[in-house]
């Protein structure tokens, strides 16, 4: 990595806000996808456009659907505990 | 049909990990998988990036006292996450709170993927030599 790039990085020396309200998970999103990306990168056998892009939004898809389904089945349950 | 030796072998691995580590996406480059390798390096890239955003180069914390996994993970990325390491020695750049779990979930995550990628050269650059090997 270039010197310049590296004191671009090294500037990085205040945090931002984040809250602890629902919305501040939505931060985790970013990260789903590029989880999506890697892994797809490696496991495919060839690599074009099209076929990347669908075979990666099925992926991140499918995984925000499920951590929905996880967050509903624990709220029902914490629910069910409450009341 | 080249003919290669198990040291030769041995030695062309670990330079493809190495440079893997080094830069993500390098090993990949090696081995001429360009496509793969842009896009391992601008997502590894772009992840760690976000995650010194989000929580500043405080996030990195490999001399001081977090546990052994976040500094593991960490120290998985390119070398600039060391040297960036050495200038958050002593909590120069403290961080708390939700910045700080936020960023370092995202520098721990770009460490363990350039770990995948490392791998996957790795094991990529091994097939290649045993295909050319009649392997």
């Amino acid at each position: 990595m270039s010197i310049i790039a590296f004191f671009v990085i090294a500037s990085f020396t205040l945090p931002e806000k984040i809250g602890t309200e629902p919305k501040s998970l939505l931060w985790l999103l970013p990260l789903a996808a590029a989880i999506t990306v890697v892994y797809k990168a490696t496991k495919l056998p060839k690599i074009t456009a099209g076929n990347f892009i669908k075979e990666s939004a099925l992926l991140l898809g499918s995984m925000v659907v499920f951590i929905i389904a996880i967050a509903l089945g624990l709220y029902v349950l914490a629910w069910l505990i409450i009341e | 049909m080249p003919r290669y030796s198990k040291e030769n072998n041995i030695l062309f691995l670990l330079i493809v990990g190495f440079l893997a580590w080094l830069i993500p996406g390098a090993g990949h480059l090696v081995l001429k998988e360009k496509k793969r390798a842009i896009i391992i390096f601008v997502t590894i890239a772009l992840t760690f990036c976000m995650g010194l955003y989000i929580g500043s180069i405080g996030v990195i914390d490999l001399f001081g006292t977090a546990a052994i996994y976040v500094k593991v993970a960490q120290v998985m990325n390119p070398p600039i996450a060391v040297i960036l390491g050495y200038q958050t020695i002593g909590g120069a750049y403290p961080v708390y709170g939700w910045p700080n779990e936020v960023g370092q979930v995202y520098i721990m995550t770009s460490g363990l993927l350039n770990l995948l990628c490392i791998v996957n050269a790795v094991y990529l650059a091994y097939l290649q030599r045993m295909g050319m090997a009649g392997g």
